[in-house]
C-alpha cells in the first residue's frame, strides 16, 4: 500500500495535527514497515513535492484543524490546485478533521464538503475522522493523552491492513456530537465560573498579557 | 449604514469583480461601503500563532494589509463575504482572510445555545450575508452545503446570514434591495 499523508495544519511540524498523525504512522508501520510520507501544506519546501507524492500514491488522507467552521486557508488552496490539476482522480482519499472544541458538532458541516469534493474529483472517499477537544495536547502529560494516542496508533494499524478507516475506532474518536439535559445545564454552570478558561489564562499569563486579555484594538469606538 | 465587501475573486478584473464593482456603486448611494479586493492586497494565511489570543490580545502579529480589514469589518454593519466558487466552495483567497477574523473574537470559550463557542471581543459584531458566483459545475447541494457552513461561521462571530445569493440568480438590484432589507429591519428593531 502506497500512502501520503497531506498535513494542512497552519502550524506545520509543531501542530496537534503532526502529533497525532505521528501515532498513526506509527501504528501503521507495525503492519507495513515502510514511513509514510508526512508533507505539509504549511512548509514552503514541501509544496513543490506534493503532486509528486500524490502521483506515486494510491491513498491520501489529508489532516487539518478545523478554522473557522471549515478548512484553512492553505487546505482550500490545495483543493483548489487538486481541482485544477485533476491529481487526487481516482485516489482514495480520507480526511482527519481536529478542532478544539469539546463536541464534534462543529465539525459535520465541513465533513459534507469534503464528501462533495470527492465526488466532484472523481476521487474514492474513505471517510472523514472527526476529533474534538485536542487543543492543549501538546503540553499536556502522557498519562491524558495516552488514550487518545494509542487510538490515533490503532486507527494507522487497521488502516495499513484495511486501507480504511475503522468505523470503530472512527464513532470512537468522534465522541460525544453535543452535550444535552442535564450535562449541558451542569456545563453552562461550570462556564459561567471561568473554569474552561484556565488554559488561556495560563497563556496569557506565561506571555505578560493577561492584563489585555479585553483589548479591542481595532475598534472606532473606543476611548 | 455601513458596508464591507471581501471579494475574493482570484482574476483581477473578472466578470464577478465587476458584478461587485458595481453592486457598490448602487449601495454607496445610501450607505458607506468598503470593497477589498483581496488578490490585490499583501495578506497572508493565518500561521496559527495565536498570538493575537495570548501575546498581543486583538491584535495580528503579520505585517501585512490585514488590519485594515479589520477595522473595516468590526465597525461595520454589514460584512459581505464575496467569491466566485471553485471546487465547490468560496475562494482560498477569501478563506485566507476569514481565518484570520478569529483576531475579532475572544479565546475564552462560553456556553451557548447549547453549544460551546468563543467568547465576544467587541460589543457589537457586523450581520453577514454571502455572494457567490456559481461554477459550472455547481448545484444546489454544494449551495446548501457553502451556506450550511457560513450559518455556522455567523454563529461563532456573534452574528447571523442575513442572506445567501448567487450572482446568476440576481441581479446586483436584488441584491441590493436584500440589503436594504437588513438596514430596514435594523431600523425596526431599534
Amino acid at each position: 500500500m502506497s500512502l501520503a499523508i497531506i498535513n494542512g495544519s497552519p502550524r506545520g511540524l509543531k501542530s496537534n495535527s503532526e502529533l497525532l498523525m505521528r501515532n498513526f504512522i506509527e501504528g501503521y508501520c507495525n503492519i507495513i514497515p515502510r514511513i509514510p510520507e508526512q508533507l505539509f501544506l504549511a512548509k514552503a519546501s514541501d509544496l513543490a513535492g506534493i503532486p509528486d507524492k500524490i502521483k506515486t500514491s494510491q491513498n491520501i488522507i489529508v489532516i487539518f484543524p478545523l478554522y473557522t467552521d471549515c478548512m484553512p486557508g492553505i487546505v482550500m488552496q490545495f483543493f483548489e490546485d487538486a481541482y485544477e490539476s485533476g491529481i487526487l482522480n481516482s485516489k482514495n482519499v480520507g480526511f482527519i478533521v481536529q478542532s478544539g472544541f469539546p463536541e464534534s458538532k462543529h465539525s459535520v458541516f465541513v465533513e459534507r464538503y469534503l464528501e462533495k469534493l470527492c465526488r466532484r474529483l472523481n476521487c474514492n472517499y474513505l471517510g472523514t475522522v472527526i476529533k474534538a477537544g485536542v487543543e492543549g495536547i501538546r503540553i499536556q502529560p502522557p498519562s491524558m493523552t495516552k488514550k487518545l494516542f494509542a487510538a490515533f496508533s490503532l486507527l494507522g494499524e487497521e488502516f495499513a491492513k484495511t486501507g480504511e478507516f475503522d468505523r470503530t475506532i472512527k464513532d470512537q474518536l468522534m465522541g460525544r456530537y453535543e452535550f444535552t439535559g442535564a450535562t449541558i445545564g451542569l456545563l453552562k454552570i461550570i462556564s459561567k465560573t471561568g473554569a474552561f478558561n484556565m488554559y488561556w489564562n495560563k497563556k496569557l499569563k506565561e506571555n505578560n498579557a493577561f492584563k489585555l486579555r479585553n483589548s479591542n484594538p481595532y475598534s472606532e469606538f473606543r476611548n | 449604514m455601513k458596508i464591507t465587501i471581501l471579494n475574493g475573486d482570484n482574476k483581477s478584473n473578472g466578470n464577478f469583480t465587476g458584478y461587485i464593482s458595481e453592486l457598490s456603486k448602487i449601495l454607496a448611494t445610501e450607505n458607506t461601503i468598503e470593497v477589498f479586493d483581496l488578490n490585490k492586497m499583501n495578506l497572508k494565511f493565518c500561521t496559527g500563532c495565536w498570538s493575537c489570543w495570548w501575546k498581543t490580545p486583538g491584535e495580528c502579529a503579520m505585517k501585512d494589509d490585514a488590519g485594515i480589514i479589520f477595522r473595516s469589518v468590526i465597525n461595520s454593519d454589514l460584512l459581505i463575504f464575496a467569491s466566485p466558487l471553485t471546487a465547490g466552495f468560496t475562494s482560498s483567497e477569501l478563506k485566507k482572510i476569514t481565518d484570520r477574523l478569529i483576531v475579532l473574537i475572544h479565546p475564552y470559550i462560553e456556553v451557548r445555545n447549547d453549544e460551546f463557542h468563543h467568547k465576544k471581543r467587541y460589543d457589537k459584531y457586523p450581520e453577514i450575508a454571502v455572494i457567490v458566483e456559481k461554477n459550472s459545475d455547481t448545484d444546489d447541494e454544494d449551495l446548501e452545503i457553502i451556506s450550511d457552513i457560513y450559518k455556522r461561521l455567523a454563529i461563532n462571530f456573534h452574528s447571523s446570514l442575513k442572506f445567501f445569493k448567487t450572482t446568476d440568480d440576481d441581479g446586483v438590484k436584488e441584491i441590493s434591495l436584500a440589503i436594504t432589507s437588513t438596514k430596514t429591519q435594523k431600523t425596526q428593531k431599534v
